[in-house]
């Protein structure tokens, strides 16, 4: 039987699969609640349960006091659900966080466009507008049993009822192979949203820097061209990486934005062009270019950062050693189980 | 009326309303005088503001909570006093992990403690004044209760009375003490990365397995309690050291040479403090946890290995030592247990040669080491002892003027050879155990020429009881240790044949038949 959670104060609400701990739901929905021995040792984890009942599992007598039980706590990494609870954690609340509920769309596939020889851009039309904010993923329903599939939305908010998806074929994925093979124009397909954590920092009113490598760039997109539509007139810099030329795409288009607007700058770079061609941009990865463009100094921005593993790690490391540290980097990186079974270690809470 | 409804408070606001101006400027006297200690050691730090908080504790759920644990914890240790809980373990030779925990740990949490009170003090910023405060309370506790759940075995075994007396004197406790003198007379940000991140963090589990897991598995439910009730606090302390660490290396660029000072040397010092807690996993405990190799590689060198890759990220690299615990993670623990089985005479706690099961073990365990350096050893001590010629070193042994550790461990490169560096400084020689040792003298060598070593005492005649003339010609240096470190002879030498040995069957054979 699996029962609903919510999660004061951000009140977003979760499924949860019988026998799954508050923890490892929220972990996987990229909500970091503290934790640290995730066993019931140590009382990290420590919530409150507002509403319904909960499972105590094995919490440690010396980690959950008896008189805190009684008054409603519990260890987020033991606790099971008995019934639909809501519980408050220390979560921070996000001041740019708008909460939008997610629901259901159907979409019918009005353009299927290559932007590389391996990134198909779909757009869909929907059958009601969706609000989500720059930065944000939806899950497509794609049919035969593949499954739900995550991807960033790459337009703006203002479209409305349509949408774009950029989607990179992965060599053996089923998903992205069956939305490059089989997916047609006029197709309807199911989808849910808006999802994630990966938004601009608008509040903090700082200058911004974009890594974005491969098809990561959607989310930037998505909110560069939020800012620039909004009258941003804070400093933005999109540092873009590809292996070659011809995966570079959008390229035009953000050289032809940098050229309108004196606060974009656009630094593309490829890190895998055969060396005679006629590139005469920067031929470095992406942690690279962006630590040789800011002069390996950092301070003062807020970070975002969508791409490969690879490229997320490289890039952090180079903000952190450029002095900008993980209060000002976002990413959208998704917690997984490992991060509750203590593989990292602790000193790092989101990135 | 219109009413203005506020949002709820998260928790963290709410924490911030309930802390805030617990600092502020002072105004009678300029701030560097009132905090003098925290700039002389390098650090910079231009904004306290920044230090994160994550516990959210204020002093009164403090309180309440530690009290309600107290409760929880006495009861227990009462029920199995009560109940004879100490015939319930596993054999009596596990009560001499109890013997050595007890003269080795509680003192140093008590130093701990008064660390923590100093460096509360000279911490400007709240949020680490009052982690600090807390963190002292705790060690304190932690003292007090592993005293406790102990003393109801002094009531019926040999060597624990004179622990407080031993512990500044006692030759294999020189090792422990002097950790924690180094680092409480370090300033504040090096004692944070000296206990808070490696002592607290980086080897903690080290310390908690043979202890709390040891005490579970052989039937000690009183220790075990113990360590389940601090353990409860040991979130908050490695959070307190990672946070300190994180904050250092934030606040300026230049913290970050000082910082991996710190932690090359603590990490090293912590280290060699290990290897007498291996020996304890490895020999001491009749049901065995896990093997001291097993450990070290699941804790340092996976979970250490993990906190390196994101230390990395600020430009922290490895700790210089890490490749040589890796070498003597197959040595340390034989080397210690056989030093100790030599000096029959010198211990408040009984040694012996393992039962042919208990070598099986430690050759499947150690493949590498044990059948080819240590088994031919302790088969000849066996051997030797049975025939009536029992092995006892009489002599002092040499120690490392920063460790303190007695000079037994050997060469990384070369097992049949022991590792012993020595220099002259300002005329006078000095010895060392290893090269990361001889570094950290290097670096402050005015501090540890002050070094207490209980072997140089002996035969500078200043551990003679009053009334003895040290200047005689026939005067012993050797003679009078015994009384000096008030070693009681009952509790010295081989297991097989004690006292305790005895009681003990004979206790159990009373509780157990009719």
């Amino acid at each position: 039987m699996s029962y609903d959670l919510t999660i004061e104060p951000i009140g977003q609400t979760l499924a949860l699969e019988d026998g799954q701990t508050i923890l490892d739901a929220a972990l996987r929905a990229g909500i970091h609640l503290p934790h640290a021995c995730g066993q019931g040792y140590c009382g990290t984890c420590k919530v409150r349960i507002v509403d319904g009942t909960v499972d105590h599992g094995n919490a440690s007598n010396f980690a959950l006091m008896d008189y805190e039980r009684e008054e409603g706590l519990a260890l987020a990494c033991c606790a099971t659900l008995e019934e639909d609870t809501t519980v408050e954690a220390e979560v921070e609340v996000d001041a740019d966080e708008r909460s939008i509920p997610v629901r259901d769309f159907t979409g019918r596939v009005v353009g299927l466009d290559d932007l590389t020889p391996t990134i198909k851009a779909v757009r869909l039309s929907l059958d009601q507008p969706l609000d989500f904010q720059a930065g944000q993923y939806v899950n497509l329903e794609l049919p035969g049993g593949i499954g739900t599939r995550a991807f960033s939305l790459a337009n703006p908010p203002s479209g409305a009822t349509e949408i774009e998806l950029n989607i990179r074929l992965v060599p053996g994925g089923v998903g992205t192979s069956w939305i490059h093979r089989q997916l047609a124009v006029g197709d309807a397909i199911g989808l849910s949203g808006p999802y994630g954590r990966f938004f601009v920092r608008k509040s903090a009113d700082m200058p911004m820097i974009f890594l974005a490598g491969g098809s990561g760039l959607s989310s930037p997109r998505a909110m560069i061209l939020d800012l620039v539509e909004t009258g941003s007139s804070l400093p933005i810099t999109l540092v873009y990486g590809a292996r070659n030329r011809a995966e570079l795409y959008y390229h035009a288009d953000f050289l032809e934005l940098a050229a309108r607007h004196g606060n974009f700058t656009y630094v593309p770079t490829l890190s895998d062009e055969p060396t005679a061609s006629d590139w005469a941009g920067r031929r470095q990865f992406v942690h690279e270019a962006a630590r040789d463009h800011f002069g390996n100094d950092f301070r003062g921005h807020k970070a975002y950062l969508c791409g490969p593993p690879m490229m997320i790690e490289a890039s952090i490391s180079t903000l952190m050693q450029g002095r900008l540290f993980e209060r000002d980097i976002y990413t959208e990186k998704f917690f997984s189980a490992a991060d509750a079974q203590q593989v990292r270690s602790p000193l790092f809470k989101r990135v | 009326m219109d009413m203005k409804v506020d949002k709820k408070l998260g928790l963290k606001e709410r924490y911030a309303l309930m802390t805030r101006d617990l600092a502020w400027e002072t105004t009678y006297q300029p701030m560097d005088k009132v905090f003098p200690q925290v700039t002389y050691e390098g650090i910079k730090i231009h904004d306290w503001n920044a230090w994160e908080d994550p516990f959210r504790l204020t002093m009164d759920a403090y309180w309440k909570y530690q009290a309600e644990k107290e409760r929880k914890l006495y009861a227990i240790l009462d029920a199995f006093n009560q109940n004879n809980g100490h015939l319930s373990v596993t054999d009596a030779r596990y009560i001499n992990v109890l013997k050595l925990f007890l003269g080795s740990t509680p003192p140093l949490e008590l130093m701990a403690a008064r660390g923590f009170t100093n460096v509360g003090r000279h911490m400007v910023g709240a949020g680490p004044r009052v982690a600090c405060l807390m963190q002292a309370v705790d060690e304190y506790r932690h003292f007090q209760t592993q005293v406790h759940s102990i003393s109801n075995y002094n009531k019926y075994y040999n060597g624990m009375n004179e622990f407080a007396h031993q512990q500044s004197r006692m030759w294999y406790l020189s090792d422990g003490k002097s950790f924690f003198d180094d680092a409480i007379t370090a300033g504040p940000f090096e004692f944070m990365v000296a206990i808070g991140f490696a002592f607290e963090y980086v080897l903690t589990n080290i310390l908690f397995v043979p202890f709390i897991s040891g005490a579970a598995y052989n039937g000690d439910m009183a220790a075990m309690t113990v360590g389940f009730s601090a353990q409860s606090d040991e979130a908050r302390h490695m959070t307190l050291g990672l946070e300190c660490i994180k904050f250092m290396l934030e606040q300026d660029p230049d913290n970050l040479p000082i910082v991996q000072r710190w932690i090359d040397k603590w990490t090293w010092r912590g280290t060699r403090k290990l290897a007498s807690v291996g020996m304890m996993m490895d020999y001491m405990l009749p049901k065995r946890i896990m093997s001291f190799k097993e450990a070290w590689e699941m804790y340092f060198e996976q979970n250490g290995a993990a906190l390196f890759n994101d230390l990395a990220r600020y430009g922290v690299k490895v700790p210089k030592c890490f490749v040589q615990t890796v070498a003597e993670k197959e040595h340390v623990t034989h080397q210690s247990w056989i030093g100790f089985y030599m000096k029959p005479d010198s211990t408040p706690f009984h040694t012996w040669i393992p039962e042919k099961d208990e070598l099986d073990w430690l050759s499947e365990k150690y493949p590498n080491t044990f059948d080819k350096y240590y088994r031919p050893v302790l088969e000849h001590f066996d051997a030797q002892e049975k025939s009536g010629n029992r092995f006892n070193n009489k002599t002092a042994p040499m120690n490392c003027q920063v460790c303190i550790s007695t000079i037994k461990f050997n060469d990384p490169d070369d097992p049949m050879k022991t590792l012993i560096r020595s220099k002259t400084y300002k005329g006078e020689k000095f010895h060392f155990c290893s090269l990361h040792c001889e570094e950290i003298f290097d670096a402050e060598p005015e501090k540890y020429i002050q070094a207490y070593i209980s072997s140089h005492q002996v035969l500078q005649g200043n551990c003679a009881p009053e009334g003895v003339d040290t200047t005689a010609p026939d005067f012993e240096p050797g003679a009078h240790i015994a009384a000096y470190w008030r070693l009681d002879k009952a509790a010295t030498g081989d297991f097989n044949g004690s006292e305790d040995q005895a009681n003990f069957a004979a206790w159990r054979r009373q509780a157990t038949s009719n």
